[in-house]
């Protein structure tokens, strides 16, 4: 039993300061967002997805956005936030206002949806162009390799724990590459590289998909993945490793 | 595919609704779901991602307890892709812990969880951050759900099979004739497009906000947001679900996922579900009872607090006339209840029990269309979480 659910009173607590959110509200057919802006109270804890509920809930019910964990584990929240593709729901507002502050703008949060994906209203796009080019077949797991050297149970063969990469799209739409021209792109290629890391026996199978301009020579090393990538998979690390493995094996 | 016995509407994206479609198309009805936004945006996505063995709940409800084990059996089998499966260790950290202990261990082998008390000194090498203080360890077949991928694994497999899965589409109106459901007005949120979708049988399993998807048939269903906290750290410290062994209570589950490790959870009543705040003061609260459990929890970098609302069916008739498919999870057949034929409500249960609530809502629908039931959502493997973005959606509109 909760020791909360004896206080009948809903917790509610003052704000600590407000932001100006100013968001891009786009419908279908006219690509030219039309700017909306709201003033949203902050607890010292309220990430920019917050902020979105806030609005969505008291202001304007009509603004769309996707969301579904809210710790950065799902992948569905990526946007533009004051330029950088970032988690919403990972993002702290207070820390945004000190930044702008510290390069002398105003207090405003700027939110725009995910570039590269097909977007469907406001700030929610279908993450399908994501997911085109993955390898068919790649698992979801990984040997964990926190606490490692620690002993077993006996009911498993080892410790497991899901990849790193969240399927967020933000090095995807981050990519200058994508913009211009055709290519696999890094969430995609990282994933191609992890799944011949768990399983060598695929290995030449797999680096025929990606030996191609389009595939891992499509990589101009921009390497604005890596930098935004929330979760550290290092996309253009494992790009690079690819390049290494195909070269490797046409010397063979 | 297979002729349809009926056109069911499901109303709700979130785990239930998503083993309830996956279903319906196994047993050979055409179905369409609508969601609000997107997929688990409600409860299930920021659920702490535990897969229970019913450990947690065996000395309160042995029932519970036993479908829980049942069903982490199946899972492991339909979805292992979306699962951490490393087993629990739940620790008796005081001496009221360990006067619990045997009540518990009795409680868990009646409901058929595989436990065992094991050497301390064996837990430390299984999870050398824990508490050293701990007085007992027993090992429990507990797991880690990814809350996303899990019931997009379900919505892969019944798009791929036909269903219809409308995101950003809101009820707005449950439509009747003659006292039976005859289908559903929708509005399209991206375009503001009210478009009518016919039916021969609506399920709602909105959740936390099945009393609004009610009230837009007209009917009352008492049902209070009951949210609960949780709190995320940037590293992951545990391997293994790690339980305080006590009468369940706040904080003390800490549920290891990627790089993180996430304790819950509280609870509290509050009025509208999609106004939930994170109260701070229970954000220090679950950092200081994980502490207990794990020492290095304190001083590990803050990563993400979050709550999410469990649904609390109230006292009313219709509720009082509900069918319990199991301790915690209800169905009220409206046409029963209500005057509204072809219209239930379901409400309640658990993430690792998903499926099983697909099928005791999927037995509801046989019964009230006179099909004959085969259930196989336990033996048929899902496809994977991707193809839910590879597979051509079936009846998307453009």
């Amino acid at each position: 039993m909760s020791n909360f659910l004896a206080d009948p009173r809903e917790p509610r607590e003052p704000a600590v300061a407000t932001a100006v959110f100013r968001i891009a509200r786009s419908r279908p057919g006219s690509p030219d967002p039309a700017w909306r802006e709201y003033e949203v109270p902050l607890k010292g804890h309220t990430v920019v997805l917050d902020a979105l509920e806030w609005i969505r809930s008291r202001v304007d019910n009509t603004l769309l956005y996707r969301h579904s964990c809210h710790h950065g584990s799902c992948g569905t929240c990526g946007m533009v936030i004051n330029g950088e593709h970032a988690l919403s729901c990972t993002t702290n507002v207070m820390d945004l206002l000190e930044k702008s502050r510290e390069a002398g703008g105003p207090p405003t949060v700027v939110v725009e949806p995910l570039p590269t994906m097909n977007l469907i209203a406001d700030l929610a796009v279908d993450p399908a162009p994501l997911f085109r080019d993955f390898p068919a077949g790649a698992g979801y797991l990984r040997e964990s390799e926190f606490n490692r050297g620690s002993e077993v149970p006996r009911e498993i063969e080892r410790f497991v724990r899901f990849e790193n990469c969240i399927e967020c799209g933000l090095c995807v739409a981050a990519c200058p590459v994508v913009r211009i021209r055709d290519f696999m792109a890094p969430a995609a290629l990282a994933a191609y590289n992890r799944e011949i890391g768990k399983n060598p026996d695929r290995a030449a199978e797999l680096l025929g998909e990606v030996d191609s301009d389009r595939g891992v020579w499509g990589c101009d090393r921009h390497l604005e993945c890596s930098r935004v990538c929330p979760t550290g998979v290092y996309p253009a690390k494992h790009i690079v490793e690819l390049q290494r493995r195909i070269k490797k094996s046409r010397e063979a | 595919m297979k002729s349809s016995h009926g056109h069911v509407l499901v109303i709700g994206g979130g785990g239930t609704g998503a083993a309830i479609i996956h279903d319906l198309l196994l047993q050979g009805f055409s179905a369409t779901l609508v969601e609000r936004g997107e997929l688990t945006s409600g409860t299930t996505g920021r659920h702490h991602g535990q897969l229970h063995s019913g450990a947690r709940y065996a000395a309160g409800d042995r029932e519970i307890a036993r479908e829980c084990i049942q069903e982490v059996e199946i899972l492991r089998r339909i979805a292992p892709e979306s699962l951490e499966m490393n087993y629990g260790l739940f620790l008796a950290l005081t001496p009221e812990d360990l006067a619990f202990a045997p009540d518990f261990l009795d409680a868990c082998r009646e409901a058929t969880i595989p436990v065992r008390e094991i050497p301390l000194d064996q837990a430390f090498r299984m999870e050398p951050n824990v508490n050293r203080q701990a007085r007992m360890a027993v090992l429990v077949p507990d797991g880690t759900i990814d809350a996303w991928r899990l019931p997009l694994q379900f919505f892969a497999t019944a798009r791929a099979g036909g269903a219809a899965i409308r995101t950003f589409t809101e009820v707005m109106e449950i439509e009747s004739a003659a006292g039976s459901v005859t289908g559903v007005r929708v509005r399209e949120q991206a375009t503001g497009r009210e478009y009518r979708i016919a039916a021969d049988m609506v399920v709602s399993a909105a959740g936390a906000w099945a009393g609004t998807v009610a009230q837009r048939a007209g009917i009352h269903i008492p049902v209070t947001p009951a949210p609960g906290t949780m709190v995320a750290v940037k590293k992951r410290l545990n391997n293994m679900v790690i339980s305080h062994l006590h009468p369940a209570g706040d904080g003390d589950i800490i549920v290891p996922q990627r790089g993180l490790s996430i304790v819950g959870s509280t609870q509290w009543l509050a009025e509208d579900p999609d106004s939930i705040e994170v109260p701070s003061a229970q954000i220090e609260y679950l950092v200081r009872r994980a502490s207990e459990m794990i020492p290095a929890f304190r001083e590990t970098p803050f990563h993400a607090a979050w709550a999410a609302c469990r649904p609390l069916a109230g006292a009313s008739s219709n509720v009082e006339d509900g069918r319990k498919l199991s301790r915690d999870f209800i169905a009220i057949d409206h046409g029963r209840s209500d005057n509204l034929k072809g219209f239930i409500s379901v409400i309640g249960g658990k993430a690792t029990v998903l499926r099983a609530m697909g099928e005791k809502t999927v037995d509801l629908v046989c019964e009230h269309f006179g099909v004959r039931r085969e259930c196989t959502t336990a033996v048929t493997p899902l496809l994977p979480h991707r193809a839910y973005y590879n597979t051509v959606p079936a009846g998307r509109s453009a």
